[in-house]
């Protein structure tokens, strides 16, 4: 395989960054920016200007220039990152009657991609971690990365009768939800029946390959995709819906790319079916209580930069009966990333933790009591910091995924 | 370099020092596609007291020391030559360490940028007046200070951002440790005033490109920001660089405080609306140089009587009024809103194209000549410029004037430069344009400063050129070396800037 393959094909993007820094320092209210780049805030006085864009783009520069290779020790600064995103967001800084017209020309998540691709096909990475949960991930008796068995991800829907085992309406329920917070998916099932809606599912549903693809393996992920397809195909899925920002985002945008057609079925996000039968007076929530409740919604980066699904939440939210929903001060577009992406949560939990407090504290700011958010990674996540934080932080908020706020609610 | 290393990281500990490869070509870049310098150590000071020790370890060692603030230097300014030296990364000390709303003086660490300054200040309705460079989201204030830094906004009405400038705390090159202006009094409890205690010795720091010392805390004066403002945006006459200056002159003999006054020429104009970069030109019947203000008030009857006498000046010129709203082209609005956007008219227009800008000061009086000049140099350099286009397949595009912004006194900051490519162009580095491209950088920065500019942006390249052409009298030149050698006796700071390594002649 030629070296560097990836990353000579976005040899413009890389560029066509000038070396602003502003993906480093911008504090810009005008634009609601308020700093950039979350590693590099959570790191501190200890990061580098490797520790962000502009930095990784200027050895990019010089690796593309064959000055210095790829290397093991260049994929443990690289793969600190969690492809958040904003990066690109604030050297976007235009709008409909000024463009900064590199804004066409760079995309940040494409050229770490391709950097992440030419580590793995270097052999320098996957690193330990990431190794470790691609290997649970291909092992035929698991096949998700958190090294379960098989039947357990489906023993959540055990008692649902309006699941069915084919149907057009399929749900992919990814590994961390299934696994790990399975309480929000039998809510999930709970405001289906009181709609009076069914679903189709698989039990032989594999992981999607995100976190493979997030590192750069995507030779790991062939079989995972050409099976997922061709299991929906066969259940005769024409909507699959993922209650999972990760899921969404890899079955949304990358399976297309990788098997270069579109997909035969169409794919949603939880948060858009739930605002479609919320819009279809399908959802019948109580009555309000007698005082506001003020809420906070965290925009998933796999969600919102990633896919542009902002409104769906906020419309969601905003139906629901005696909710205010109160923003951050870095939401939609600049919303500050719960530290979970990117593989940095299993390779570098610290330093995915340091990130996640900040953002707790952001919400802690709204006064809002609960902290909602659509993705079981930024749960998990922003509940891992809620969790080490000092109990008067957990007295003043609750983590909780908007699907089990909505069952709260019926 | 190991000793050195290990010496360095006793001072910072080992969190805040690095000499891994990856890390030292992170820092070997400034904002051009050409220059670059790998660090061999990269030291992240937290305050004044540690590099005061680095730097005596430097002179020990005899390695030179480059400060690096936002690292947005067009010219080399914080990168090291040679591939050696100790890169002195300033943004650690990036707090606010003082507001005395009082006396209307902020004290900073010299790492923070204008932006995140800025919005502290704005919590106390406060600002800086000049907002300090175009780049001053990244750009900090001690890099503002190195070099008389304007472009941001407020610039017309504030100057450059030194003239706020109260007081310097500065390590000097051997280690030591001084304060200036007021704070030269060591009885003084609070920074209040640059001048009185003997001479301006604040002034030898200003604008020094970071030879002198290494600026470590900066105290500045700040404004209550007016609460009111308007701003208009004008379409020029076709001899649209002779109306703007005209304009901007009588701007200036009527005494009218301007906060911003801009002149984006035709070009600009032209190439920004083909190419999609000012869609709220794209309409616009008539394509022609853009003139635009903004200013500030207190009170609507002050604004309105300002507005009254601004638009009489604009349009006795025969320019056209465009309407209120940004979408009906009213750049100034944008610019007013968007302060640190207004740079480098033609950034990107092709992928992988980057500009050689220089901003320098010229008066007022002098600019239809300028642009005239550069103009005629452009058609000179023409078939330089096109082996890069061939190479390339992108358009070399002069940006010859744009944008020219009012300063203090009756001076304007005019942006020269090209747009090029990098040597890198699809797997292949062709070092042919790394050689154009400085032949033709040195050779438009020669033009222009026989044309009599000022470059305050020195870095590495312009500083040499000054004395390489002579421009400098052999007295003036000799003075600068007097003092690098008394301050920097081992030429540790900045080694190579203005060249001023040699003996005296």
């Amino acid at each position: 395989m030629p070296e560097l393959e990836n990353l000579k094909k976005v040899w413009d993007n890389v560029f066509s960054c000038m070396g602003c820094g502003e993906c480093g320092f911008a504090v810009n209210p005008n634009a609601e920016i308020y700093l950039t780049c979350p590693v590099k805030e959570a790191l501190g006085d200890a990061a580098f200007e490797i520790h962000f864009s502009r930095g990784r783009m200027s050895v990019l520069k010089s690796i593309l220039k064959g000055a210095i290779p790829l290397s093991k020790e260049l994929a443990e600064f690289v793969y600190q990152c969690t492809e958040c995103g904003n990066c690109t967001e604030t050297c976007h800084q235009c709008d409909e009657n000024v463009v900064l017209k590199i804004s066409e020309w760079i995309d940040h998540n494409n050229v770490w991609n391709a950097l992440r691709k030419d580590l793995v096909q270097a052999g320098h990475a996957p690193l330990e971690k990431h190794a470790t949960l691609i290997e649970l991930m291909n092992n035929p008796e698991m096949k998700n990365p958190y090294g379960e068995e098989k039947s357990k991800k489906y023993a959540w829907a055990d008692g649902f009768s309006n699941i069915k085992e084919k149907g057009e309406f399929a749900i992919f329920g990814g590994c961390t939800m299934p696994l790990r917070q399975a309480e929000t998916l039998k809510n999930m099932m709970k405001i289906f029946q009181a709609a009076g809606k069914d679903i189709a599912m698989s039990k032989d549903e594999w992981c999607c390959g995100s976190i493979a693809m997030r590192i750069g393996d995507y030779k790991a992920v062939e079989e995972e995709v050409k099976h997922n397809i061709e299991l929906y195909k066969s259940m005769g899925a024409k909507t699959v819906f993922s209650p999972c920002a990760g899921c969404y985002r890899t079955l949304k945008k990358d399976y297309p790319e990788i098997i270069g057609e579109e997909l035969p079925f169409e794919v949603k996000h939880i948060t858009e079916v739930l605002a479609e039968m919320i819009k279809n007076n399908e959802i019948a929530f109580k009555e309000a209580e007698a005082e506001t409740l003020k809420v906070t919604y965290h925009d998933p980066c796999h969600l919102g930069r990633h896919m542009d699904l902002y409104e769906e939440p906020r419309e969601i939210i905003s139906k629901i009966p005696g909710i205010e929903l109160v923003e951050m001060k870095r939401n939609r577009k600049n919303a500050w990333c719960c530290g979970a992406g990117g593989g940095v949560k299993s390779q570098f939990p610290e330093l995915s933790l340091d990130i996640s407090k900040e953002r707790v504290r952001e919400a802690i700011e709204t006064g809002a009591r609960v902290f909602l958010t659509s993705c079981p990674f930024c749960v998990g996540n922003l509940r891992d910091a809620v969790n080490q934080m000092s109990s008067e932080v957990q007295d003043k908020i609750e983590v909780v995924d908007i699907i089990d706020f909505i069952a709260l609610k019926i | 370099m190991t000793e050195v290393f290990q010496k360095l990281k006793k001072i910072v500990t080992e969190k805040y020092i690095s000499d891994s490869i990856y890390v030292r070509h992170a820092y070997s870049r400034n904002v051009n596609p050409v220059l670059q310098g790998v660090p061999d150590i990269v030291i992240r000071p937290k305050d004044a007291q540690e590099i005061s020790e680095i730097l005596k370890i430097a002179n020990e060692e005899n390695i030179p020391i480059v400060p690096r603030g936002g690292g947005c230097c067009e010219w080399g300014g914080s990168i090291v030559e040679n591939d050696t030296g100790i890169i002195l990364d300033m943004k650690r000390m990036n707090n606010v360490i003082n507001l005395d709303q009082d006396n209307l003086v902020v004290t900073v660490g010299a790492g923070i940028a204008w932006g995140a300054l800025n919005n502290y200040l704005s919590q106390f309705g406060l600002y800086t007046g000049c907002l300090g460079p175009g780049s001053g989201l990244t750009a900090s204030v001690g890099g503002g200070i190195s070099h008389h830094s304007v472009g941001a906004g407020g610039c017309a009405k504030y100057g450059a951002c030194t003239n706020q400038l109260v007081s310097l705390e500065v390590v000097l090159p051997t280690g030591d440790i001084i304060e200036t202006g007021s704070q030269a009094n060591k009885f003084s409890k609070v920074p209040f005033n640059r001048f009185g205690n003997g001479p301006d010795l604040a002034g030898l720091f200003c604008g020094d490109n970071g030879i002198y010392g290494v600026k470590t805390q900066v105290s500045l004066k700040v404004f209550p920001r007016p609460p009111i403002a308007a701003y208009k945006t004008f379409v020029l006459p076709r001899k649209d660089t002779e109306a703007a200056s005209q304009i901007m002159m009588e701007i200036r003999r009527k005494g009218i405080d301007v906060f911003d006054t801009i002149f984006i020429p035709q070009l600009v104009v032209v190439l920004g609306a083909q190419e999609g970069m000012f869609p709220l030109w794209k309409q616009l019947k008539r394509k022609r140089g853009i003139l635009f203000y903004s200013i500030e008030a207190n009170s609507e009857i002050e604004l309105n009587e300002r507005v009254k006498q601004l638009d009489e000046i604009f349009l006795s010129k025969k320019t056209e009024e465009l309407g209120p709203e940004i979408s009906d082209g009213n750049f100034a609005k944008w610019q007013y809103e968007n302060p640190w956007h207004l740079y480098h008219n033609l950034w990107g227009i092709q992928p992988a194209c980057e500009p050689f800008t220089a901003e320098c000061f010229t008066p007022l009086n002098t600019l239809p000549e300028l642009v005239a000049d550069t103009m005629a140099w452009e058609n000179e350099c023409k078939e330089d410029m096109q082996k890069i286009g061939e190479l390339t397949g992108n358009r070399i595009v002069m940006s010859s004037a744009g944008p020219v912004a009012l300063i203090d006194g009756n001076n304007v900051e005019y942006t020269v430069g090209f747009n090029t490519s990098h040597s890198y162009h699809e797997g292949t580095t062709h070092e042919i344009i790394d050689e154009l491209n400085l032949k033709l950088w040195k050779s438009l920065l020669i033009r222009t400063y026989k044309q009599g500019v000022q470059y305050y942006m020195c870095g590495s390249v312009p500083s040499k050129l000054m004395v390489e052409i002579g421009a400098y009298s052999q007295e003036y030149n000799n003075l600068l070396k007097s003092i690098k050698k008394t301050l920097d006796p081992n030429f540790i700071l900045s080694r190579g800037k203005f060249n001023l390594t040699g003996e005296m002649e």
